[in-house]
């Protein structure tokens, strides 16, 4: 055992750091400090300047275009990157069909869509959700069916992230009605093909991520299926293993528990900083003893990444009590902002900046928002119930 | 960074839990704790003290320099973490953790260097007496005095929960030489011996069937020479001290709560009711995901406390504090779950869970409990703002 950060390491986050505070432009470095929806826009330009560094997939191997980077390197990149407050690179296209791209599809098919990905020119939509296939994913529907050299989809997915920005999605569809897990593949399908029906899910923040898409009668060819027939649910899988040490999503909630302690030493009860209450404080502190076990597991699980021997179902620990933090911190933020918490401060128009806020301190407008949206977070990427229901039953054999 | 047992750590382990399952199975602790073992006496074996010594493990956390094999915390946390599986109740943690280490911190010279070597050879058993009945954890909390005398020192006090006293060879005697409960410079710290005159040593059976004493203080006449360290000045070396202590009970508590989680896993597996084990049930399933949950949460704050404690005295204290909470309301969680989920029989003398679960309990308790030690966050937050 030994405990000692590499030196190498503290050098590497001098220049991550050093390069973010160089070359993020101020107005989305100001919008994405707020936690309002990122907006595409912004998520495409501070790409494209990440790839003129080299740095646009830190999680790829060297000869795919990344980074090659370690994973511990890939972790201050992204608490690097979140405290600054840089938009997320996007996780759809990095983590789940970008490497499913380079692993199980064509070289072609990497030429085409993750090296214009890796500029910022290709956003993905993920259509994996139906409205009948939540938890059970494996139940879903959407039927692709071969007809001559053409994929024919027909079918309804949700909660679809940014589908109204994304150029191409990726698609779980199912080929084999006769079979379950192993009658599903995995198609790309571009998101303005005839037949293509995206419309906007509000969440309850009045934000607007989410979609819902409509498939009928969709025409791809054959040559958009990636990797084997039926295989899809395989990938999907294999991709979800590889991202667990990350689960907890440690950069974001340390952000946003500074930002619960910086609005607890400006607000006041009572005439007093909210952060001498010792009830409150206690409150707090318990939140800090819950970052520093979760950032201590995920470092744990960085330095074990790809040890498949490891028996530990880390992913769905890191996952449940990751997702339980942010909204405790987002019930916190809310709660720290007293009276004002209950105010609406709608999200400001991208083109021209212009908002219509109530009055408030400088860092309230985006914390009701966000608060919202985080009760998604136990929800999606297999709800808590069902990594609990992982944890009995794969690692204790109930 | 290593998260991993090197070789020499993992046969540490191996001996460990090698000692532990032969010796300490739970009905060979039942006879110990109960004093017909025939060992020496209700909690305490020679032959396992002497085992400790044999084996190393006394020695083990001391200097170089001091007849120790330069090993770290992290060697003794192994050894805890599974003397923490067998409940072992010799005061391990008391003489080789906290005395050590006050020692070692204070400054080894002399005496005091001969009395550090002598832990490692079994020969010597000093345990601290800090804690006072009004402190709650706190611990520059120290009412008992030492006024000087022309020949001495006169010491006056309450020394509450001297967890191995009964068997101790010496007393560190906590004293204030100046100044009021609470501050933190004006601390002594003194070597008492059990012969001495003025002392009455209250003797306790705890609720893990531990030994302890209350040791009261009747201005208690001590030769000048009885001060170790510089007068006023204990407080650095009693708090660096707690900061080992209260991270090895931790790695004390995985130990314990890894028992607690497997047996009552196995329990689950074998108790039938409704006509099927009861850990098809998922009420059941999912209360057993949270106890891994906080387990492996305890253990990754271990990793963070144990790498703390060669680091500033704030940052220190704010990481063993931050473990402390997390390690304090997972051993409740995890040691009423235990019980709840094997039913009646889990409250039963007979049955090894309860006292599982009575460990646990003094654990939460020990060096400050989660109340305490989220405060000493916040006022540490505060102090580095």
């Amino acid at each position: 055992m030994n405990f000692d950060f590499d030196p190498a390491d503290e050098i590497f986050r001098q220049e991550v750091r050093s390069f973010i505070r160089d070359a993020l432009p101020a107005d989305i470095r100001e919008r994405n400090l707020r936690n309002y929806h990122a907006n595409r826009a912004d998520t495409r330009a501070w790409t494209a300047i990440v790839h003129r560094r080299g740095w646009s997939a830190p999680n790829w191997p060297v000869d795919k275009g990344g980074t090659g980077w370690s994973a511990m390197q890939q972790f201050i990149f992204d608490e690097e990157n979140f405290a600054a407050g840089a938009p997320l690179l996007e996780t759809g296209g990095l983590k789940m069909i970008g490497p499913v791209i380079y692993t199980f599809g064509t070289p072609e098919q990497h030429e085409r869509f993750n090296l214009p990905f890796l500029r910022g020119e290709i956003s993905w939509g993920q259509g994996f959700s139906e409205p009948g296939a939540g938890s059970d994913l494996a139940g879903l529907t959407t039927r692709a069916e071969r007809q001559g050299d053409d994929y024919v989809i027909n079918g309804h997915k949700i909660w679809t992230t940014n589908a109204h920005y994304a150029n191409w999605l990726y698609l779980l569809v199912r080929t084999d009605p006769t079979q379950k897990q192993r009658g599903i593949s995995l198609i790309l399908v571009p998101a303005d093909a005839p037949g293509v029906t995206i419309r906007p899910i509000i969440d309850i923040g009045e934000g607007h991520s989410l979609n819902e898409m409509f498939f009928d009668d969709v025409r791809v060819p054959v040559g958009n299926l990636v990797g084997e027939e039926n295989k899809g649910w395989t990938y999907a899988k294999f991709l979800l293993d590889r991202e667990r040490a990350f689960s907890a999503e440690v950069p974001r909630n340390k952000r946003n528990f500074a930002l619960l302690k910086q609005i607890a030493r400006h607000t006041r009860r009572a005439g007093r900083p909210l952060i001498e209450d010792a009830a409150f404080a206690a409150r707090l502190a318990q939140l800090e003893s819950d970052l520093d076990a979760l950032t201590w597991m995920t470092l744990r699980a960085l330095a074990r990444q790809g040890d498949a021997t490891w028996e530990l179902p880390v992913g769905s620990i890191l996952k449940v009590r990751g997702t339980e933090l942010q909204q405790k911190i987002g019930e916190m933020h809310i709660e720290a902002l007293g009276d004002r918490g209950a105010y609406v401060y709608p999200e400001p128009d991208f083109a021209t900046g212009e908002h219509h806020w109530p009055p408030g301190p400088d860092y309230a407008p985006g914390l009701l928002a966000d608060a919202l949206y985080r009760r998604a977070v136990t929800i999606y990427g297999g709800s808590n119930e069902i990594q609990r229901t992982i944890i009995a039953k794969q690692y204790l054999g109930l | 960074m290593e998260f991993e047992l090197n070789p020499e750590q993992v046969q540490l382990q191996d001996s460990v839990r090698r000692f532990v399952e032969k010796q300490y199975d739970f009905e060979a602790r039942r006879r110990l704790v109960r004093g017909d073992s025939g060992q020496s006496g209700a909690g305490f074996a020679a032959a396992h003290w002497a085992t400790f010594a044999e084996l190393g493990w006394l020695a083990i956390g001391l200097p170089e320099e001091h007849g120790g094999f330069g090993g770290s915390a992290v060697e003794q946390a192994i050894i805890l973490e599974e003397f923490g599986r067998g409940l072992v109740v010799e005061p391990f943690l008391p003489v080789a953790v906290l005395a050590a280490q006050v020692l070692a911190a204070i400054g080894a010279e002399g005496k005091v260097a001969d009395l550090l070597a002598d832990i490692g050879t079994g020969e010597a058993r000093p345990v601290l007496a800090h804690g006072e009945v009004d402190a709650g954890g706190e611990i520059a909390f120290v009412e008992t005095t030492a006024t000087p005398t022309p020949t001495g020192w006169s010491l006056s006090g309450r020394k509450v929960l001297v967890v191995g006293a009964p068997f101790a060879t010496h007393y560190l005697v906590s004293a204030r030489t100046s100044g009021a409960p609470g501050d933190e410079a004006g601390i002594s710290l003194f070597l008492v011996e059990p012969e001495d005159a003025g002392l009455e040593r209250i003797d306790l059976r705890l609720s893990d069937s531990s030994r302890a004493a209350e040791i009261v203080l009747h201005d208690a006449e001590l030769p000048a020479d009885r001060l170790i360290g510089a007068e006023g000045g204990a407080f650095g070396a009693i708090a660096a001290a707690h900061a080992h202590a209260t991270t090895l009970i931790c790695a004390e508590a995985i130990g314990v709560m890894d028992r607690a989680l497997w047996v009552t896993r196995d329990y689950l597996k074998t108790r039938q009711q409704f006509g099927q084990p009861i850990g098809n049930f998922q009420a059941l399933q999912h209360r057993m995901a949270d106890m891994v949950i906080e387990l492996e949460l305890s253990r990754a704050q271990v990793f963070g406390a144990l790498a703390s404690l060669n680091g500033t005295a704030i940052a220190r204290d704010h990481a063993v504090s931050s473990a402390k909470v997390q390690i304090g309301r997972a051993a409740k969680f995890i040691g009423g779950n235990a019980i709840q989920l094997h039913g009646g029989i889990g409250i039963t003398e007979e049955y090894v869970i309860g006292h599982y679960y009575k460990r646990l309990m003094m654990i939460d308790n020990a060096y400050g409990n989660v109340a305490y030690h989220l405060a000493r966050m916040s006022k540490l937050a505060a102090a580095v703002a």
